[in-house]
């Protein structure tokens, strides 16, 4: 049991040490080449495309189902004209920053991880090296741009989105007109949490893009390992941004207090 | 000339490649032959820097190159031209533009030369008019020949092949160890075909190598090994008279 557990732990520490270096190597050459805007545009073209629909309806829904939570909570204490603004801070702080990366997570780091997989396993990174290219500035690259761009997209289209979506709920659900639930949505939604989401959304995109890029550019064993892969980024995204979320979360409230006191 | 000098490679525990030492004179057509597993395609990426060795030398025109970095190396891969396994054609790519990838980033040439040097490689694999379809519409003998066409429009000196029949039905398979043959006699290129087909070995190598558990157990000519008494070398060779005895 002992010897399992510390084999699972060396295991987990070498992936970890390889994806940290796989990481420094994307940075290196993000450093050094010179990134092709063609590609790079095309992905983030593709990335948008691929999960706007999705992305678009979770924050419509996102935006109701806050509408709803806070509706019954401020019922009792009168303040029905802080909804918008509430609904849409938890939003843009938390919901709207994770439920973005979740979809990302799902949608474009499973096919990056498989696409990426794929050409690893019927040998088309090897063939990209022979004929005189890097994969990594080819290849990985562009995705990993274009995943932390398109993230801020999604961002944005699913708070518009779940602003719609709370107005319509606040309309029908809360007996708040539209133009009550977005009057003070300025007065609640502060610079810190604006910046807190952006943060958040940054973040994690960056551990979405390192997991998805890192499990498919390191791929064995055919169209099994191609599988594994895909599972594997699948269920490392999920906990790594749930990580990064409580690390952000933490850093960001040590922060808070050093610079505007408890 | 290519020189492994006590060439080792590990995976983990397991030591693929045990010591090898073996040169390949300019011009030469030498085939590896081994059962899986036993280190050839190894050997084949080592050279070109895809997996870099334990221990040992690598040694091409008079330079050591296995402590070469990446950039070093791309030097290596435009003398170098590896065919693989698998087609590995870049599936959103056109027959031409996978071509051309490789001239765009080894040579600095105009479109016009880069169409002139693609048309001049299909012709050379015996394809012509497919270079506006996609890997996916045309046959997986087609494939072969295109990963031919795309390695061998670079000119390099060394041409590299991976097991390049494996998959392909006898009427292909001919045809690629022909075009193999051809190829090395038109562009005067050093030929190291890693497979399992003594019968192709026997019929167009200068010189066969027979591995096994990532040693050397054979070496010499196709006449040579005809009368070789090693063990593995008589059961590829029983395969051999047994089609010989059916035609």
């Amino acid at each position: 049991m002992i010897n399992q557990a510390a084999l699972w732990i060396n295991d987990l520490a070498t992936e970890l040490g390889r994806g940290v270096l796989f990481f420094l190597n994307i940075v290196e050459v993000w450093r050094k080449k010179k990134i092709s805007r063609e590609l790079m545009f095309e992905q983030i073209w593709k990335v948008t495309l691929q999960s706007s629909l999705t992305t678009g309806m979770a924050g419509f829904f996102v935006g109701a189902i806050m509408t709803v939570q806070f509706t019954m909570q401020m019922k009792d204490f009168g303040a029905m004209g802080y909804l918008g603004g509430l609904a849409t801070s938890a939003t843009i702080r938390e919901v709207g920053p994770l439920l973005i990366a979740f979809m990302l997570a799902g949608k474009v780091g499973a096919f990056t991880s498989a696409e990426l997989g794929t050409m690893r396993v019927t040998e088309q990174i090897d063939a990209i090296r022979c004929l005189g290219a890097d994969p990594i500035q080819e290849l990985v690259l562009p995705r990993f741009v274009a995943i932390i761009i398109s993230s801020f997209f999604l961002l944005g289209l699913g708070l518009i989105l779940s602003i719609f979506g709370g107005i319509l709920m606040g309309q029908f659900f809360s007996g708040v007109n539209a133009e009550e639930y977005v009057r003070h949505i300025p007065t609640i939604v502060s610079w810190p949490s604006v910046m807190s989401g952006l943060i958040k959304c940054f973040v994690f995109a960056v551990v979405l893009a390192a997991i998805c890029t890192y499990r498919g550019y390191t791929t064995t064993g055919g169209a099994k390992g191609v599988g594994r892969a895909v599972v594997k980024t699948a269920v490392g995204t999920m906990i790594a941004i749930v990580i990064a979320d409580w690390l952000t979360s933490f850093i960001g409230d040590l922060l808070i207090r050093a610079f505007m006191g408890n | 000339m290519i020189e492994f000098k006590g060439l080792v490679k590990k995976f983990g525990d397991r030591v693929v490649l045990k010591g090898l030492d073996f040169s390949i004179p300019e011009g030469e057509i030498l085939f590896i032959l081994g059962t899986s597993g036993t280190g050839k395609s190894v050997l084949l990426k080592n050279l070109v820097g895809l997996l870099k060795p334990d221990a040992g030398q690598i040694w091409i025109d008079g330079e050591e190159v296995s402590h070469f970095n990446e950039d070093q190396y791309q030097a290596i891969r435009k003398k170098c031209g590896m065919v693989f396994q698998q087609p590995a054609l870049f599936d959103s790519l056109t027959v031409y533009e996978n071509i051309a990838f490789g001239l765009r980033r080894h040579f600095s040439m105009s479109e016009d030369e880069i169409k002139i040097k693609v048309k001049k490689a299909l012709q050379l694999v015996h394809l012509s008019n497919i270079e506006t379809k996609l890997p996916a519409q045309i046959s997986y003998g087609m494939q072969k020949r295109v990963s031919l066409a795309r390695t061998i429009a670079l000119e390099p000196k060394i041409l590299l092949f991976d097991e390049p029949t494996t998959g392909l039905d006898p009427v292909t398979t001919n045809a690629i160890n022909q075009l193999i043959f051809e190829l090395s006699d038109t562009l005067k290129t050093t030929s190291i075909v890693v497979s399992h087909d003594m019968k192709c070995a026997l019929d167009i190598a200068d010189r066969i190598i027979v591995m096994d558990q990532g040693q050397i157990v054979e070496q010499g000519t196709p006449g040579n090994l005809r009368r070789s008494l090693v063990p593995l070398v008589r059961e590829f060779l029983s395969e051999v008279v047994e089609s010989e005895g059916l035609a």
